[in-house]
């Protein structure tokens, strides 16, 4: 009845009229204030990876949007969490990109997610650590490691590792000053020790001095590391104090070595350098290293808000990664560390963020060997005062924490496929 | 010697006018330093800090001595940012008055503000050496250590304090806070019972200290508090206690064994309202029939038999409401006791000994009073089936109560008639409004089922009545949907879960496009949460939000998928 002709033109008119949707080949996560749920926005993107899929980061472009394939399957975990997608096709993502090649902004594809260990201990509740709160919400999974994988090599098993207020001095955060009496910090004291004895060393500041070197060894091969809270300070005073006396007589039976300041090696350390130790086991307090010395009432400083740098997407790719928010200014939050003084901080280490007008920074970034590690001081960034005891913190009140952010840009940066640099 | 005289009395004349003038002098300059505190405050009132400041300082030059004005200097240089302002006029101030232990306070405080550890000992260390027999300075320093977590140091100065004073009766308060925040639960129980016993209106903070006590640790707790000889102020801290520990029986029995007393009948009224407040009622009953034979009351009774009726006793509750109105006179128990004693009657399906009763007492009864009995008494009527009784009863009532027969109507199944009398009511009741939502989808006027619904479901046959509605689905299809969540609702009620997720899942499969679909889904997930059935209820809820994504009940189905899932923390 009709024309050939006829039947292409309304073959085609009918395809002009199909939706977006159907036609769309990318589905376009992005990341700035239309986004109803950015941390859930990583785990998708990040369970995308590890289902064999491969996708984009587009850093500086909306917040650092991601750019993924636009399968049912992507469309559908998105509608369950409640995450906005728009699709793409081809046309506009070559807009996109033109836009992208003449601004500072730049794509940087992701390949592979990466493999996560937490180094948590057995009686530490699931939801005392942002990092697990953010990686349980997302939906991103992980392996809880301790002291006994670490001692036993499975660090070369992951790509990327985090650490919490695990204290490396091997001083169980000085609780012993408060809590001496607490069931639980009983019970703390117990696990460790019975570890250390297990694993062949005399008392707990022993083999959290071993831990830490291994952790350093780790990045030293090529891996990935972030820390926060009192893990990113402890870490480094235990490798700087590799053959000096940095406990309390509490902790392994002798007391402090009184010129312990001057025994440092700082050259054994990651981030820090020349701190001075508090040497008070009475004082919760581990060194100058933290600015905001939130445990000491008589030094605690009041909390400010800290920004996030700017660096050429182009260049800079990785603290670019690091610092992709859709907020530049974020309130501060208390932490057994809660900030890095600068004069502490060795040279050549990158500053991702920090107060302005304050000696203090708040995020930092530095390469080791083969690897990098970054350190976020503070607890929680959504708890911003939290104290032994509080709740924690449910992340679904929070969907678009940009504190957060920081930790989940963390977790997603290993997927980036490198790039050879253009400079 | 008359010189003398004249110049003597001119001498007095001269003293008098001195005393005069410096009255006035003085009374003038207390003019204005009040004048200057009330300026003080009112700045302070308004925000105007600085303002606020030098007025008080005013106040201070003019009277050094005044308290107020110190306190108030304190506080606005807390908020300017300034308390290292005070701490000069404080020294003043001590200097002239060393044994007031305010102005010491004051400074300890301002230098713990100021984060000054090694002023705040030094202040600490001369207060007690200026008053060396006195307790204050060793509590005030010991609250402040333990309250910023200097646990060690505050355990130093207690012991400190106790050597001076020879015994620690005076520091039973602090002690038992600071074992307390150590986690020394039970030491701190028997502190804090020699700190109750001592002072009694410390029983708030107890609770408050010992509330954190872990499960395992409690039993100590209790007996510490319970330990012989037994007194009624630890006693009650350990009522209070076991209702927030949320096993109110244990409270009354810990507490039940007391003499009677005004104290006693006192701490058993406190723990009946605690109880009433925990929703505790029949411990809240026995506590209140207690009290009443201790102190014969029968406000006491009137209580305890609306607890007992709240607690699903109606039986004791017409028992009790029968003992009050025996011992009031007939005008204050048909306004008090009668009420509940019809409604318990009712309960107990007995209207027509209820009848009896409404009738003994309509001669003093208000119009008000004898309809709102009247009401009463025709629920027991509806509940034992007898709609003809019930009908009679609100007429005995003075009529005119256009919800009950509308209920009436809506039971003999007359649709048209409950809709009219329902629609009818000013300020609607939530049950009244859940029926009219179910009689405005349907437009039938007449169905003996859906009647013989809600008859069944007034006389407390749940299990039935979720029955009928179901039944009563196929009959009324344009409000099919609704009848059978209706029934899934109340099985659920009556915890018959296979039967609810049978009623729920006819709503899914069969009827997807109603609006009761996605509360089908949340309601089906929720139950397969409770019962442990976490995957099934997973795929509830992500079918619910995958097929309704537009439902309001999205973001609940997203909450429930959370904890489904475990990616936030339970909060239960």
């Amino acid at each position: 009845m009709f024309s050939k002709r006829i039947l292409t033109y309304l073959a085609a008119a009918a395809l002009a009229l199909l939706p977006n949707a159907i036609r769309a080949q990318h589905l376009l996560v992005p990341m700035d204030d239309d986004q109803t749920n950015h941390l859930k926005a990583y785990g998708l993107t990040y369970n995308a990876l590890k289902d064999g899929a491969r996708g984009e980061w587009l850093l500086n472009y909306r917040g650092g949007s991601f750019l993924l394939p636009d399968t049912p399957e992507l469309r559908r975990r998105a509608a369950l969490d409640g995450i906005t997608t728009q699709p793409v096709d081809d046309a506009t993502l070559s807009d996109i990109r033109n836009q992208m090649s003449q601004a500072n902004m730049e794509s940087v594809p992701l390949e592979k997610a990466p493999r996560i260990a937490v180094y948590t201990a057995p009686y530490s509740p699931p939801w005392d650590d942002a990092v697990i709160l953010a990686l349980r919400y997302a939906g991103i999974p992980y392996t809880p490691i301790w002291d006994d994988e670490i001692e036993h090599g499975d660090l070369s098993k992951y790509d990327w590792v985090h650490l919490f207020h695990e204290d490396f001095t091997g001083q169980l955060g000085k609780f012993y000053i408060a809590y001496s009496g607490a069931s639980w910090f009983v019970d703390m004291q117990r696990t460790n020790l019975a570890t250390a004895k297990k694993l062949g060393f005399p008392n707990i500041p022993a083999l959290k001095k071993d831990v830490a070197m291994k952790i350093r060894d780790y990045v030293n091969n090529g891996g990935f590391l972030f820390a926060m809270c009192g893990a990113t300070e402890t870490l480094d005073l235990a490798l700087a104090a590799h053959d000096v006396d940095i406990a309390s007589v509490f902790a392994d039976g002798t007391p402090m070595d009184p010129n312990a300041d001057a025994k440092m090696d700082w050259n054994a350390s990651l981030a820090f350098r020349g701190a001075q130790l508090e040497l008070s086991p009475y004082v919760n307090s581990m060194s100058d290293i933290d600015g905001h010395q939130a445990n000491v009432p008589g030094r605690r400083q009041p909390l400010g808000t800290f920004t996030l740098f700017a660096f050429s997407a182009k260049f800079d790719p990785v603290p670019s990664m690091l610092v992709q928010d859709h907020r530049t200014v974020i309130p501060d939050f208390y932490g057994v560390t809660t900030s890095f003084m600068k004069n502490r901080i060795k040279p050549g280490v990158t500053v991702l963020a920090d107060e302005a007008g304050a000696p203090w920074a708040k995020y930092i970034h530095g390469d080791y060997g083969k690897g990098s590690w970054t350190f976020l001081g503070g607890h929680d960034p959504e708890d911003p005062q939290h104290a032994i005891g509080n709740p924690p913190t449910d992340l679904s009140l929070h969907p678009n924490s940009p504190g957060y952010r920081l930790i989940l840009n963390n977790v997603l940066f290993p997927a980036a496929k490198k790039k050879p640099l253009k400079t | 010697m008359r010189i003398s005289r004249i110049s003597r009395n001119a001498g007095a004349a001269l003293v008098a006018g001195l005393c005069l003038t410096t009255s006035a002098a003085r009374a003038q300059a207390t003019d204005s330093a009040g004048s200057a505190y009330l300026r003080a405050q009112d700045f302070e009132t308004r925000d105007q800090y600085d303002s606020a400041a030098i007025a008080y300082r005013q106040a201070l030059v003019q009277t050094p001595n005044s308290l107020a004005a110190m306190l108030g200097l304190e506080r606005v240089y807390a908020q300017l940012g300034r308390s290292d302002s005070l701490l000069p006029v404080l020294d003043s101030a001590i200097a002239r008055e060393p044994r007031l232990n305010a102005l010491r306070a004051a400074q300890l405080r301002t230098y713990r503000s100021l984060g000054d550890r090694a002023g705040l000992e030094r202040a600490f260390d001369q207060w007690r050496r200026d008053v060396p027999h006195d307790p204050a300075p060793y509590q005030e320093y010991a609250r402040m250590l333990i309250e910023d977590g200097y646990t060690a140091q505050a355990d130093t100065v207690l012991q400190l304090a106790q050597t001076q004073a020879g015994n620690a009766r005076g520091f039973s308060y602090e002690v038992a806070q600071l074992d307390a925040a150590m986690g020394k639960w039970e030491p701190s129980a028997r502190a804090w019972r020699q700190a109750v016993s001592n002072n009694p209106y410390l029983a708030d903070a107890a609770v408050f200290a010992l509330f954190p006590t872990p499960a395992g640790t409690r039993d100590a707790v209790r007996r510490a508090l319970a330990a012989a000889p037994v007194s009624t102020p630890p006693l009650k801290v350990l009522g209070a206690l076991e209702l927030a520990w949320g096993a109110p029986r244990e409270g009354w029995t810990a507490l039940h064994v007391l003499r009677p007393d005004s104290a006693t009948i006192a701490a058993w009224l406190d723990f009946a309202h605690r109880a009433e407040q925990s929703n505790a009622w029949l411990v809240a009953r026995d506590a209140l029939v207690a009290a009443d034979q201790a102190d014969p009351t029968p406000a006491y009774l009137v209580r305890a038999a609306n607890d007992a009726f709240a607690g699903g006793d109606a039986a004791g509750a017409a028992s009790l409401a029968a003992r009050a109105e025996t011992d009031l006179d007939s005008a204050a128990a048909a306004t008090t006791a009668l009420p509940i004693h019809l409604r318990a009657l009712s309960a107990l399906g007995k209207p027509a000994d209820g009848a009896r009763l409404l009738d003994a007492y309509r001669g003093v009864m208000s119009a008000d009073d004898q309809a709102q009995n009247a009401r009463l008494l025709a629920w027991g009527w509806v509940r034992v089936g007898d709609l003809e009784h019930a009908r009679q009863a609100l007429a005995s009532g003075g009529g005119g109560d256009d919800a009950a027969a509308g209920w009436i109507a809506l039971y003999q199944g007359d649709l048209a008639g409950a809709r009219r009398q329902l629609h009818a009511q000013g300020d609607p009741s939530g049950d009244v409004l859940a029926v009219l939502a179910l009689l405005d989808r349907t437009r039938a006027t007449k169905s003996e089922a859906l009647g013989n619904a809600y008859l069944t479901l007034a006389r407390g046959d749940t299990a039935t009545a979720a029955a009928a509605f179901a039944a009563a689905a196929p009959s009324l299809a344009d409000a099919g949907s609704l009848l059978i969540a209706t029934s899934a609702r109340l099985y659920t009620t009556h915890g018959d879960a296979p039967q609810a997720i049978a009623a729920w899942k006819t709503i899914v499969d069969s009827l997807p496009q109603s609006p009761e679909a996605p509360e089908a889904d949340l309601e089906w997930a929720r139950i397969l949460r409770r019962t442990k059935q976490t995957p099934a209820a997973i795929a509830r809820l992500e079918h619910l939000i995958i097929t309704y994504p537009q439902s309001a009940l999205v973001p609940q189905a997203r909450r429930e998928l959370e904890l489904a899932r475990q990616t936030v923390p339970s909060t239960s």
